[in-house]
């Protein structure tokens, strides 16, 4: 209560601040409404699953996105979504600060983008030019934030079956609940973040509730995420970004359960490179993430590696070609089977047309296979369309 | 749907209806002011909800500019043009945000600002995308068929324009008071038409006498 009573004194002053000038322009309100709709078939072998238990092949989503400006360097923003017509969700909802009008330093706070990596902050269905998420951003990996494995056993029996896992520590030990992702895509975390810098060179900071895996709106640890960014636009049309970030995502459920000897404080550590090239007809992306998540219970703590390299190549206007290759990888452990990977490597390889008749709206039509090392189903190709509306 | 007039009565007096026959001499001037009393709406943009930043200021479009024009022309006034014009980006903002020309105009679309910009249009008339490029490069489209073509930017959302392509040359866009003047009306009944921000807002009909003259007339747009 303390911090939050000092956060928002800080930002009441400097709210104050931001409104103390005269706005330039009129104050404005922006609404934004995305529905987008894919199709496609049953994803046995859950690999694009996500946390909400929804398939991302299979998805139907209602976006209201909103952008107030109350005064010239203060602005409300926010959005609510609703996926297969399940509870709408507060996906953002955050106040942006400008306090100096001479200088690129901005304030945000409340349920705020992600500072990690870029593919997070790419917020709508335009802007993924194919229909699943890359691996790192969705993929769910057999690590839970509120249960944990008691041996290397216990997690190597849910190899390559994260989307419901299920372990011995915890309160939430006693059902089978979705495993964590690299980073979170689908969910946004709480806290403020500063950006600085609006030419060549860029940073961002954040301090928030949860961490990348496992973002939060209320705290369930005691700990803090600190996470990082830097840019670099050299030329026109490149940009080079790296990224940080830890953060205690063990929630205190079952920190508690643990062990005396074993409790303390865990945390997901993850360092992240990103690049994105752009000329022409061109856009050419790839990020590279390096997750670490310490584990009570095992005598090493885990690891991840998740690499994607995609482009998109405009054919004819409104009409696109893209590609998309993943990679994940897991650290080894030493298993009763010998020495092997933690979770399943898994390969996915997308590709697909979208075709825009008007401005507004855009359908997809993707191809994806998908290959894992371990679990019941090993191998799955989707053929998925999607329909995205926007206006 | 009455932005679409355009190019359907272009098309329409191309093709040769009952408009007056171009003569050389007792042409005639149509002038006046386009008075826009409505208050243009502001750009429509996405919300910002992915920056981690405030957006970079950008210029507000002209959308009182207005273009008049005459629905149907005299006959024998469409000859193509090989024109030349521009529309800059610049501030993250088409320059100028109305630009009518005629059919065989080539327009530049230069980028002043320091970051890409992706011109593209979907409209019927003249389908194109220009693709990413940096500051102080131009591209360049053609337009050989008549009507509105709406202009974007890819990158920005809330970047958009209007080029209005004419199949005769009885056209004028206002200046920064809102005036206008279109020379050389041959004599006869012509429909004239006030076009702003999308939409053929006011009509009005008049006639160039055989003596020819100025003719005033002009327009509000509520």
């Amino acid at each position: 209560m303390k911090r939050a009573a000092l956060l928002a004194t800080a930002l009441s002053a400097i709210v104050a601040a931001a409104g103390a000038e005269p706005p330039a322009e009129p104050r404005r309100f922006a609404l934004g409404v995305e529905l987008s709709a894919a199709v496609g078939p049953e994803d046995r072998g859950f690999f694009n699953y996500t946390s909400y238990e929804d398939s991302a092949q299979r998805l139907a989503r209602l976006s209201l996105t909103a952008e107030w400006h109350l005064a010239e360097r203060f602005a409300l923003l926010g959005e609510v979504r609703d996926e297969n017509l399940g509870r709408p969700r507060v996906y953002a909802l955050y106040a942006r600060v400008r306090p100096w009008r001479d200088r690129a330093f901005d304030v945000q706070a409340g349920l705020v983008p992600p500072v990690f990596g870029a593919f997070s902050r790419r917020r709508y269905g335009s802007d993924n030019p194919l229909i699943g998420y890359p691996l790192a951003y969705q993929y769910l990996t057999s690590l839970r934030s509120d249960a944990v494995p008691g041996t290397e056993s216990d997690l190597l029996v849910t190899r390559g079956s994260g989307w419901l896992v299920r372990y011995p520590f915890g309160w939430g030990s006693a059902e089978p609940e979705p495993g964590l992702p690299l980073v979170n895509a689908l969910r946004w975390d709480t806290g403020f973040q500063v950006h600085v810098g609006s030419g060549p060179l860029e940073a961002s900071a954040a301090l928030t509730q949860g961490t990348l895996s496992s973002p939060r709106v209320h705290d369930d640890n005691g700990g803090k995420q600190l996470s990082a960014r830097v840019a670099w636009k050299p030329v026109v049309g490149l940009i080079l970004g790296a990224s940080g970030a830890r953060g205690e995502y063990l929630s205190r459920d079952v920190v508690g359960a643990l062990p005396l000897e074993r409790r303390g404080h865990y945390a997901q550590k993850a360092w992240g490179v990103d690049v994105e090239y752009s000329r022409d007809r061109w856009i050419l992306r790839s990020e590279a993430i390096w997750s670490r998540w310490q584990t009570p219970m095992l005598e090493r703590s885990l690891g991840a590696l998740g690499f994607t390299a995609e482009g998109r190549c405009k054919i004819l206007p409104g009409l696109y070609a893209a590609a998309r290759l993943d990679r994940l990888d897991f650290t080894r452990i030493d298993g009763p089977a010998g020495r092997v990977s933690w979770d399943a490597p898994v390969w996915r390889t997308e590709a697909g047309l979208g075709y825009a008749p008007v401005r507004h709206v855009l359908a997809k039509v993707a191809y994806q296979h998908n290959w894992r090392d371990g679990g019941r189903v090993r191998e799955r190709a989707l053929l998925t369309s999607q329909l995205v509306v926007w206006f | 749907m009455r932005a679409a007039r355009l190019p359907l009565l272009a098309l329409a007096v191309a093709a040769g209806t009952a408009a007056p026959r171009l003569a050389g001499a007792g042409a005639g001037s149509i002038r006046g002011r386009v008075e826009v009393t409505r208050e243009p709406p502001a750009p429509a943009a996405r919300p910002s909800i992915g920056e981690l930043s405030m957006p970079s200021p950008r210029d507000l479009p002209n959308r009182r500019r207005s273009v008049v024009y005459l629905e149907a022309a005299p006959q024998g006034a469409f000859e193509e043009h090989e024109g030349r014009a521009v529309m800059d980006q610049r501030h993250e903002a088409f320059v100028p945000y109305v630009l009518a020309v005629t059919v065989g105009t080539t327009v530049d679309f230069t980028n002043s600002d320091r970051t890409y910009h992706n011109v593209f249009s979907l409209s019927k008339p003249r389908r194109f995308d220009l693709g990413r490029y940096a500051t102080g490069q131009s591209k360049s489209v053609r337009f050989d068929r008549p009507g509105v073509v709406r202009v974007f930017c890819e990158i920005h959302s809330h970047m958009s324009a209007f080029i209005l392509v004419f199949a005769h040359r009885f056209f004028a866009t206002t200046d920064a008071e809102g005036r206008y003047r279109i020379d050389n009306v041959p004599p006869g009944a012509y429909t004239i038409v006030a076009w702003n921000d999308g939409e053929a807002r006011e009509t009005r009909t008049m006639r160039v006498p055989e003596d020819g003259g100025v003719l005033e007339q002009d327009f509000v747009v509520r």
